[in-house]
């Protein structure tokens, strides 16, 4: 039995069978064959055999040495990532504070646009009545605005201008 | 590698060593100390065998558990804890093994094509002919065979079989290491399996192997 392609499914079935690595499917139909077929059976015993051989390979068992040499890489990598943290920390510290203000700014901003928004400005109305504010005492004198308004469309009183005398 | 929070979970509570992974992410050193110890031999035989060389197998694996620390922040369990370790492992092996056939250094491996031929299995062909006396291995003259078996077969179906043979990994861990599907996988151990039968075929006749 050589390694022909033709093979290769066979030897796939065989080294599932052999790691229990087929579904209870595949294991019935691979028992059935190694019951009826010896050259099949022969093979398996072989594969198995050569697999087994690999159990006899010697097995490293490494020294103190190893494993201290190792600990103070791992300590020499930990100590470098941690200067470099260091390191990247006032360059982080400004970015915060740069950041914070930013937001602190910004946050004012929508504070004072929603802030309007919700309570205005209790001397906007005041502003808008400025000029009749401004001649209140006038308006007293008068008693009615419809006698004012008359006046106006009058125009007896013209807009005072330069002095022209 | 997206992991899902219940598959972490699961690894976390079937993995012991998983657990001590994350203690490690959390910059726990007796942790890493503790999982060194577990997996310093069995990773420095996976890459002796692989590589061809002890002293390489022994820098290799310091970097392995280099890269294991370095990467312990960004640590979550989506597999065995072996075979996130062996993963690694792989990458730090075919990277020794490229740049060292880009520097034409020896082949301590003696590579030979995917049917398994090699220099020697000519040697075994010629005590099998008879032309040189043959005798009884004793224990040592027989892990000599072995290991140069081993050495015969190529590289990833070298790592597949130190992986489910020493390590014990299922077809699927394997594939997951050596990011393959487990179909390949099962393809490369069955073609492994069969290049060992036929290297080691003399032996398995007669018991013998030439002087």
């Amino acid at each position: 039995m050589s390694q022909e392609p033709s093979n290769q499914t066979l030897y796939d079935e065989l080294t599932a069978y052999l790691d229990g690595e087929l579904d209870a499917e595949a294991v019935r139909r691979v028992e059935e064959r190694l019951a009826r077929d010896a050259d099949y059976r022969q093979e398996l015993h072989k594969l198995e055999r050569a697999w087994d051989l690999l159990d006899g390979l010697p097995r490293a068992t490494v020294d103190d040495e190893f494993t201290k040499s190792t600990l103070e890489m791992v300590a020499l990598s930990a100590s470098q990532e941690a200067e470099a943290v260091a390191q990247e920390l006032p360059r982080r510290r400004r970015r915060q504070r740069i950041v914070g203000i930013v937001s602190m700014v910004a946050a004012l901003l929508v504070g004072f646009v929603v802030g309007t928004q919700i309570w205005p400005d209790p001397n906007r109305d005041m502003l808008m009545d400025l000029p009749v504010l401004e001649d209140l005492d006038l308006f007293y004198q008068a008693d009615n605005i419809e006698f004012l308004r008359l006046l106006e469309e009058e125009d007896l009183f013209p807009a005072e201008g330069p002095d022209e005398s | 590698m997206a992991v899902s929070e219940s598959s972490a979970q699961q690894y976390q509570l079937q993995d012991p060593d998983v657990r001590l992974m994350l203690q490690v992410r959390d910059d726990n050193a007796a942790a890493f100390d503790e999982l060194m110890l577990r997996y310093q031999n069995r990773l420095v035989t996976v890459l002796e065998h692989l590589v061809g060389r002890r002293d390489q197998a022994e820098d290799l694996a310091q970097e392995v558990f280099l890269r294991v620390y370095r990467a312990r922040k960004r640590y979550v369990p989506g597999a065995k804890f072996s075979t996130w370790l062996y993963t690694i492992a792989n990458h730090v092996a075919a990277n020794a093994l490229r740049s060292r056939s880009r520097r034409h250094e020896v082949n301590v491996t003696g590579k030979v094509s995917e049917s398994g031929a090699s220099s020697f299995l000519d040697k075994m062909a010629v005590a099998a002919s008879g032309a040189m006396p043959a005798r009884q291995l004793d224990k040592a003259e027989l892990r000599g065979i072995v290991r140069e078996a081993l050495e015969g077969l190529n590289e990833r179906q070298r790592m597949a079989v130190l992986l489910n043979k020493f390590e014990g990994l299922s077809y699927a861990d394997i594939a997951e290491a050596m990011e393959m599907t487990p179909q390949a996988i099962k393809s490369l151990l069955s073609r492994a399996r069969v290049n060992l039968k036929e290297i080691l075929e003399p032996y398995l006749e007669d018991g013998t192997r030439p002087q």
